[in-house]
């Protein structure tokens, strides 16, 4: 046991438990904010205001379009010369995730809100709610429960991103393990850890999903 | 109760309903037969503006439809839908079916919106089902909710579409049952159907459409017995 946890594996656990507190903070803010910028958007795409799907589209397809490490430096270093100021790294870091898992969501709203049925829309129009009564309390709840598996998969994408943060010296788990491993040479035992402590979050997260998914198939 | 001037409606260049029309009476019970493809399921539907009309007038208890400034809304809530396929939400059980609109649109409160739906449930068979998903209802229970659900806000007129032909034969009786009874109780209905019995029987007037058009219109006998039109008569041959 002793030796267990002197090894040059569970050395570095410190270190990498901190940068996961990051890692899971910049996930979950960065969701959060993707969400209420992906339901928005998500809602732009379904427009039948030619402005508002054309806006929504060119931001969905720019940043789909391109690599989130780019989507990273363009936030923290060209944003932060264009407006003039010192953005936090953190700041940054959410915004980027936001941003990103963002266009993301907007696709999967866009498909969600989409799959359910013509009929219900017609129904509750046709009872006398409005249009916005309608989506929400019969389009939105239908399409939120389709929406649960492919967000859920959003997450686990986003937490695995959020490794890209190293490039701006953001202190989350893989910055934190190149930093201990820079001075202790382990970077076989380091690295294990971080990949561990990555599936510990990301395997049971696969796993409750797809339960949820074939409960709500029937 | 119902006037239906020159109706035309197209959908791009495909002109669907070619000048219909129509006048329907307090507590007449109207049919619509004809062949698929007639236009008589988008003339129902252009009776609360699902469809959206392209000339002509369609007024509703003295309340013109195509008056842009109209609160379509509102006239809705007075005039119930039957779908085909039901429409049911099925997020909500039996009884949260029924009452949404009250509730939402009446402002009636819970208790009160649920109270009087349970007289609906009764009337339409279901007392029993309440509390239920529409999953697990069968077809004919479905269509007698969406019926109920539709009666809840007390509308005016009540329009059918095709609201027998997604059901299994032996449903479709318990369904066309609660019709006749709100006939009798004298709802006035506009019934788009391929039941010719029902028509026969409940109907007060029918109205035969084809190629977007009414091509004939009377009273059942005259309709089934003794047809004018020779597409009246060559349909009533192929479905009787």
């Amino acid at each position: 046991m002793e030796a267990l946890l002197n090894s040059d594996y569970m050395k570095p656990m410190p270190y990498l438990l901190e940068g996961l507190l990051y890692t899971l903070l910049i996930t979950f803010v960065g969701l959060f904010f993707g969400f209420v910028i992906g339901a928005i958007m998500g809602f732009g795409r379904l427009s039948k205001n030619k402005l508002i799907y054309g806006l929504s589209s060119i931001y969905v397809e720019i940043i789909r379009g391109t690599p989130l490490l780019a989507q990273i430096l363009f936030i923290y270093f060209g944003l932060s010369q264009l407006l003039d100021i010192n953005m936090h790294k953190l700041v940054a870091a959410i915004l980027a995730i936001a941003l990103n898992a963002g266009a993301y969501i907007a696709e999967i709203v866009r498909g969600a809100v989409h799959s359910v049925d013509k009929g219900q829309m017609e129904a509750g129009r046709s009872i006398g709610l409005t249009k916005t009564q309608t989506m929400r309390y019969i389009i939105w709840p239908q399409a939120f429960k389709r929406m649960i598996p492919p967000l859920g998969n959003q997450f686990v994408i986003s937490l695995k991103d959020t490794s890209l943060f190293s490039a701006i010296a953001v202190g989350e788990m893989v910055y934190q393990a190149k930093t201990y491993y820079a001075t202790t040479f382990t970077p076989f035992e380091t690295l294990s850890m971080v990949c561990l402590l990555y599936l510990v979050i990301t395997i049971p997260t696969s796993l409750y999903l797809r339960r949820i998914e074939r409960r709500l198939d029937v | 109760m119902i006037q239906v001037k020159d109706l035309h409606k197209s959908f791009g260049k495909l002109e669907v309903l070619k000048g219909i029309n129509a006048n329907i009476e307090e507590k007449e019970v109207v049919c619509v037969i004809g062949p698929s493809g007639s236009g008589k399921s988008t003339f129902l539907r252009c009776l609360n503006l699902l469809e959206e009309v392209t000339s002509g007038e369609v007024i509703i208890d003295g309340e013109n439809l195509t008056d842009p400034k109209i609160d379509i809304n509102s006239i809705r809530s007075r005039v119930g839908m039957v779908f085909q396929h039901f429409n049911l939400f099925p997020h909500m059980t039996v009884l949260d079916n029924i009452t949404l609109g009250p509730r939402k649109i009446k402002k009636m409160s819970k208790s009160e919106a649920e109270a009087a739906a349970l007289p609906l449930l009764e009337k339409v068979g279901l007392s029993d089902k309440a509390s239920v998903y529409p999953d697990s209802l069968s077809g004919g229970q479905k269509q007698r909710v969406a019926i109920a659900r539709a009666l809840a806000m007390e509308p005016k007129v009540m329009l059918f579409d095709e609201p027998t032909s997604a059901l299994d034969p032996e449903l479709v009786g318990d369904v066309l049952e609660v019709m006749q009874d709100l006939a009798k109780e004298g709802m006035t209905m506009v019934v788009v159907t391929h039941e010719m019995g029902f028509a026969k029987e409940v109907g007060n007037r029918v109205l035969f459409m084809d190629e977007g058009i009414v091509m004939e219109e009377g009273s059942p006998q005259q309709i089934f017995d003794n047809p004018q039109n020779s597409r009246t008569q060559s349909f009533l041959s192929k479905v009787l």
